[in-house]
């Protein structure tokens, strides 16, 4: 599950130390826009005694990396990939599929030399201008290694040449285009972060939106953030209680060689099957198949 | 002689101060701050077991401490050392 | 030297304190005797006015001298004027080797650390903190200072183990006949409940007010039965210091990860049921406990019977709304606080002697459900240390946790397992003040840690969704893992501090430092 993906700023050792207690799904150790330009080399050694260490209880864990466009990317990247608790690398400002493929070959490279199995290390791409956003479903495809594509939040509205509004109207687009298309890929569409940390009942309207739109969670800037977007994403006790029903019904009737049947006088057929073994997983009651 | 600093005074971290010194001096070590008053000892292990793996015989350590754990005095010697060799350098 | 029942290597006599009484446990000491007390007093229609022109004029009508007891309460907090003022007049009038009896000091009586040095005050009695605790814990005292708890203090008053020569009472609003109200005034801090005992028990009580009223004052907290000497002064303190504005819950991530389990451990004790009794004072860990059990006894549809202890706003909410049905004040911290206690007839005033004495025919502790504490540290016995601080100076008073611990039916520490590197669990903590006896869970960010004499508690949390479960080996194993070996503290054998338990016994000593 990746609900929630916790961005932990990479020079903070008080947040590297504890943000793993706080529940969330996943953790984004930042080497990017957290760590000011005179720190990066710090933050980079930081991070990587943190990952060597590797008490980040059950979360997945990612770094997110600089861009490709600077001088960092490479020296991060080879600070980082010989730890072993590291499940994926976030990477910032994905334009193309070309992008793609220039860190996935750096990244094989680095796990050739440091003895981990190829293709272990997910990649999570940030779309983050508006040609990335159009080539989302080639950046989606062009590697097994990507895990999920994430839209961009501030620095694709500058790229869009528009302002942050209340609703967000001006990203609206650009998060149906990326389900999209990483629903077409089969990958996770993850969300821009909510940055206003205080305002708990504007997250839980953004929340609610998005996964109404298809999301697969989002990525949070603040621990308070958590509880609340996993109350958005949790799948109620009745909807929990109706997937249950429907299972039970599908194995029933496949047991007897029947392909449909009705449960509460509904036609239960493969997709709704689907929806209801979607709702057990989130509802960590089903493991992911 | 040079001197580099590494680390912040945030909370949990601490600001590590190196000063370069000669050949035979060997390794000296002040800690002022949050935990000096109980992890003194484990703090000096820390840097001298850090600074053995950098092959680093003679230097200056000054530490302001707010509550660094071994982890992150470790990273700061070893980030102000990298500073002090890449001045160095230049 | 003898080991008490806390495994404490405690000396049977302690210079300047006296013979020791050691801790037996909990509850092992019961009392003989008569209730100790005040001079009889005779005032006649004669006098109809106990007001005098200033605080040396108060002083010599007590007829205080050198070598007395004083005392003051501390419901002015850290905008007091009152200690302060009293201590600069004894000196101008030659008096020494005073002893100290507040109920608790703060940051603005550092300035009594000028009359440790020059000899006024030469005992304290009391709570130290910051730069007097520090003095102290270096030996700048002759005699040691006496740790008590709230309920600790009252009883040592009944007992005749103190006696006040001259209780001085800050009174935000009082009339020339001396009935104190607490309420109403510039200065007004609610609950006077620390005053009572001193009023009750003082040789001699001068009330200093700056809002003298016509007879009577009312609602009247301390009647004029007890008051000796009235005196006006411009101000017994600084508003801004005497209570806080609205309190807001905590928005620190690790403090509410800390008291959602705190919260969660409440849930799935039996305790959490209709008329719920709990404390949780004012520290932001307690409140956000508060906040989070509010939430919960909403959704379970549970009403509390009363909170305790130090009052805030956040409490008067919980009254409001009907989810307490009482609040029984000690000590009311904020503007809110000090409204509802003025108005509200379900708001009720108490004495430390009520709230916490254990010397009494049953205090309000005993009918405790739940209290959140904090701590230095906690071994892995449970012990707790509150007095000391990481590097053995004396930091903190002893407050209530003693008596709020031993009376509670669920007693439970919640605090970070981390300050900085500085560990809240350790083998043996440094100084004892409230015994594990009494104390039943520990939560820190890492989940919750069930003392195993409670197998029932650990029964009812278990396998409870979103609350781990962490043993006492476990937590303390991870302490160490991430904190490192301590150093212990270099002290001297000099005993600088003797903490009391409730009951009078010597739980622990705290030893001079070295430089």
């Amino acid at each position: 599950m990746r609900r929630t993906m916790l961005y932990l700023p990479g020079n903070n050792p008080n947040m590297l130390t504890r943000g793993h207690l706080f529940g969330s799904d996943g953790l984004i150790l930042d080497l990017e826009d957290a760590v000011a330009m005179v720190e990066k080399d710090t933050a980079r050694i930081l991070v990587s005694k943190y990952l060597h260490q590797g008490e980040f209880g059950k979360c997945e864990v990612t770094v997110r990396i600089n861009g490709i466009d600077t001088e960092y990317w490479k020296d991060d990247l080879a600070a980082v990939v010989p730890a072993k608790r590291l499940d994926g690398i976030r990477a910032p400002k994905v334009d193309d599929a070309g992008t793609v493929k220039i860190l996935d070959e750096e990244i094989s490279r680095l796990e050739d030399k440091n003895g981990i199995p190829q293709g272990k290390l997910k990649l999570f791409c940030l779309l983050e201008t508006a040609k990335g956003i159009w080539n989302a479903y080639d950046i989606a495809t062009a590697s097994p290694r990507v895990a999920a594509i994430i839209p961009g939040g501030e620095d694709l509205r500058a790229d869009l040449k528009t302002e942050r509004s209340d609703d967000s109207t001006e990203l609206e687009w650009a998060r149906r285009m990326l389900v999209f298309a990483a629903r077409a890929a089969g990958v996770d569409p993850l969300d821009t972060v909510f940055s206003r940390v205080t305002d708990d009942a504007g997250l839980r309207k953004e929340t609610k939106f998005i996964k109404q739109l298809g999301f697969a969670g989002k990525s949070i800037i603040h621990p308070n953030q958590i509880g609340i977007i996993h109350d958005v994403f949790n799948p109620t006790e009745q909807e929990i209680a109706k997937a249950q029903k429907i299972i039970a019904a599908a194995k029933e009737a496949a047991a007897r060689g029947q392909g449909a049947v009705s449960v509460d006088g509904k036609m239960v057929d493969v997709p709704v099957v689907k929806r209801a073994e979607y709702i057990l997983v989130r509802a960590g009651l089903s493991e992911v198949k | 002689m040079k001197s580099i600093q590494a680390g912040t005074l945030e909370s949990m971290d601490c600001l590590v101060t190196l000063t370069e010194a000669p050949a035979g001096a060997g390794i000296k070590i002040a800690i002022t701050g949050a935990s000096a008053a109980r992890f003194k000892s484990a703090m000096e292990k820390k840097i001298k077991e850090t600074l053995a793996e950098l092959g680093v015989k003679d230097i200056e350590v000054a530490v302001q401490d707010n509550g660094a754990l071994d982890i992150v005095l470790g990273a700061r010697v070893e980030a102000a050392y990298a500073r002090l060799q890449k001045e160095g350098a230049r | 030297m003898t080991i008490n029942a806390v495994k404490r290597e405690i000396p049977d006599y302690i210079e300047g304190y006296g013979k020791v009484r050691h801790y037996q446990g909990a509850f092992a000491r019961t009392p003989e005797g008569r209730v100790a007390g005040a001079g009889l007093r005779c005032v006649n229609s004669d006098k109809t006015d106990k007001r005098v022109s200033s605080i040396k004029e108060a002083i010599k009508a007590s007829g205080l001298k050198s070598g007395m007891t004083v005392s003051f309460h501390h419901h002015l907090r850290n905008g007091d004027y009152v200690v302060n003022m009293v201590l600069d007049a004894c000196a101008e009038l030659g008096i020494k080797g005073l002893t100290l009896f507040p109920t608790a000091l703060f940051g603005v009586h550092k300035k009594v650390l000028e009359h440790i040095k020059s000899g006024v005050v030469t005992k304290i009695m009391g709570s130290v903190n910051g730069p007097i605790g520090q003095y102290i814990s270096e030996g700048g005292m002759e005699v040691p200072v006496v740790l008590r708890s709230h309920g600790g203090r009252p009883r040592a008053v009944m007992a005749g183990d103190v006696h006040i020569d001259v209780a001085f009472i800050g009174a935000p609003t009082a009339d020339k006949y001396g009935n104190i109200c607490g309420t109403l005034g510039k200065s007004a801090c609610g609950s006077l409940g620390y005053a009572f005992t001193d009023a009750d028990y003082a040789d001699k009580v001068v009330v200093i007010t700056d809002n003298l009223v016509q007879y009577p004052a009312a609602p009247v907290s301390i009647p004029q039965t007890k008051a000796d000497i009235v005196v006006e002064v411009e101000s017994i303190g600084d508003p801004a210091g005497i209570v806080s504005g609205t309190t807001k819950v905590t928005r620190d991530p690790l403090r509410l990860l800390i008291s959602n389990y705190a919260s969660k451990l409440i849930e799935a004790s039996p305790y959490f049921t209709d008329g719920l009794s709990f404390q949780t004072g004012a520290g932001g860990i307690p409140l956000a406990v508060t906040a989070f059990m509010k939430e919960a006894m909403i959704k379970k549809g549970i009403k509390g019977s009363f909170g305790l202890g130090g009052i805030t706003g956040y409490f008067v909410e919980l009254l409001k709304e009907g989810l307490v049905d009482k609040l029984m004040d000690v000590q009311s911290f904020d503007l809110d606080a000090v409204r509802s206690i003025g108005e509200n007839p379900n708001h009720i005033e108490i004495s430390a002697d009520w709230y916490a004495n254990p010397w009494n025919a049953g205090a309000a502790v005993n009918m405790l459900d739940v209290v959140i504490l904090g701590a230095t540290e906690v071994d892995t016995d449970f012990n707790a240390n509150v007095n000391t601080e990481a590097d053995g100076a004396l930091l903190h008073g002893t407050g209530g946790h003693q008596d709020t611990a031993a009376g509670a039916k669920l007693t439970i520490i919640a605090q970070p397992l981390l300050r900085g590197r500085i560990p809240c669990v350790t083998d043996k903590v440094y100084s004892v003040t409230t015994p594990g006896e009494v104390i039943d869970a520990i939560v820190t960010e890492y989940g919750v840690t069930i003392n195993p004499r409670r197998k029932d508690l650990l029964d009812a949390v278990s396998g409870v969704k979103g609350l781990p479960l962490v043993s006492m080996e476990e937590l303390a194993a991870r302490a160490v893992k991430m904190s490192g070996p301590t150093d212990p503290v270099a002290t001297t054998d000099r005993i600088i501090g003797v903490v009391e338990w409730r009951d009078g016994t010597v739980i622990d000593v705290v030893r001079q430092l070295k430089k």
